[in-house]
């Protein structure tokens, strides 16, 4: 006799999970950026003057220059779409019911990637004028989930 | 070379301003879930602890019998020829007494890590598990233990099944 037969009682696999967690600290410039949009709603960025060049997402130095930068700029919370992309499916790979507009926004000299809201797929212009919209104050927690979407600005 | 550095660059927090949402962070989980097929011998080895026994596989060829059981010869490559019941006593092969715990607290009563020689296996095979209701300073090589098994409604096929293995008492041969 070989033992080529599996045990129909035994179990079959091992079941488990790798207890991995994590946590981020954002750093001198983002936690400034971060603490910014969550209590007074702004987007900033840093502006290094030598190379006439504003930082969106704030930076602690030019990577240009190499120098240090503290000139902090309140952005606003207009940019345009620069490029955008349309995602059909989940994480898990399954089909969305409703197809989500991930955008990169230019604002300043750099950007954030980011939804857009209350925008019909083929209403979406490269250039177009799009605005933050936030979560109410109470309700941010610093993260750039703060910002629910971008949606078109008013003309 | 850390050893050189005495103050290191950088910003250094401390848990409670996470706590007091003095900095902000994301906290993040991987999502890590495996399956693990325990295969034909191994099933059948943790189906067995499940009923409260201990089995290996024998080879005829090497007249070796190995626990845990496995599907092929280690010595000759043939395929093993049958499963055998193994006895839940054995002998202490080597141990270790461990003053911390896996993620490094010290710890007063040692965990008491050890190979144990399963009767019944060939001689030099046995398993590693846990020793316990033992004097770690009375604890040696070649003492005779006993498998201390959780009750049969608890058990899940894993071995763990087997909380530990306590002193036999017996006499001892060598």
């Amino acid at each position: 006799m070989t033992l080529l037969e599996r045990d129909p009682h035994a179990p079959d696999n091992w079941q488990g999970s790798l207890p991995v967690t994590n946590r981020y600290t954002f750093g001198l410039a983002g936690e400034r950026f971060f603490r910014a949009l969550k209590e007074n709603g702004q987007i900033t960025g840093t502006y290094c003057s030598a190379c006439d060049h504003t930082y969106v997402p704030a930076q602690t130095y030019c990577e240009r220059c190499l120098t240090e930068l503290d000139d902090w700029r309140d952005i606003g919370l207009v940019g345009e779409v620069h490029t955008y992309t349309i995602l059909h499916v989940d994480l898990d790979g399954c089909q969305k019911s409703n197809p989500e507009i991930i955008a990169f926004v230019r604002m300043g000299d750099g950007g954030l990637v980011h939804r857009l809201g209350n925008v019909a797929p083929d209403g979406i212009e490269f250039g177009m004028r799009v605005q933050a919209i936030l979560k109410p104050p109470a309700e941010r927690q610093g993260s750039i989930l703060d910002i629910l979407y971008f949606e078109p600005a008013a003309a | 070379m850390t050893s050189n550095h005495h103050a290191f660059p950088g910003t250094p927090l401390s848990e409670d301003e996470f706590r007091q949402g003095k900095i902000l962070f994301n906290h993040d989980r991987l999502n890590g879930n495996f399956a693990w097929d325990t295969g034909i011998a191994i099933g059948s080895y943790l189906a067995g602890l499940k009923e409260g026994y201990l089995s290996g596989s024998r080879c005829a060829h090497c007249r070796k019998v190995v626990i845990p059981p496995r599907v092929v010869c280690e010595w000759c490559f043939r395929p093993m020829d049958t499963y055998v019941r193994l006895g839940d006593t054995g002998t202490v092969n080597t141990f270790s007494l461990c003053y911390v715990t896996w993620d490094v607290q010290r710890i007063i009563d040692p965990e008491m890590p050890a190979v144990i020689e399963i009767d019944g296996a060939s001689p030099g095979h046995g398993i590693l598990h846990k020793l316990g209701e033992v004097d770690p300073q009375a604890l040696h090589i070649g003492m005779r233990v006993r498998a201390v098994w959780k009750p049969a409604e608890q058990r899940t096929g894993a071995i763990t099944d087997i909380l530990y293995f306590k002193p036999t008492g017996e006499e001892e041969t060598r």
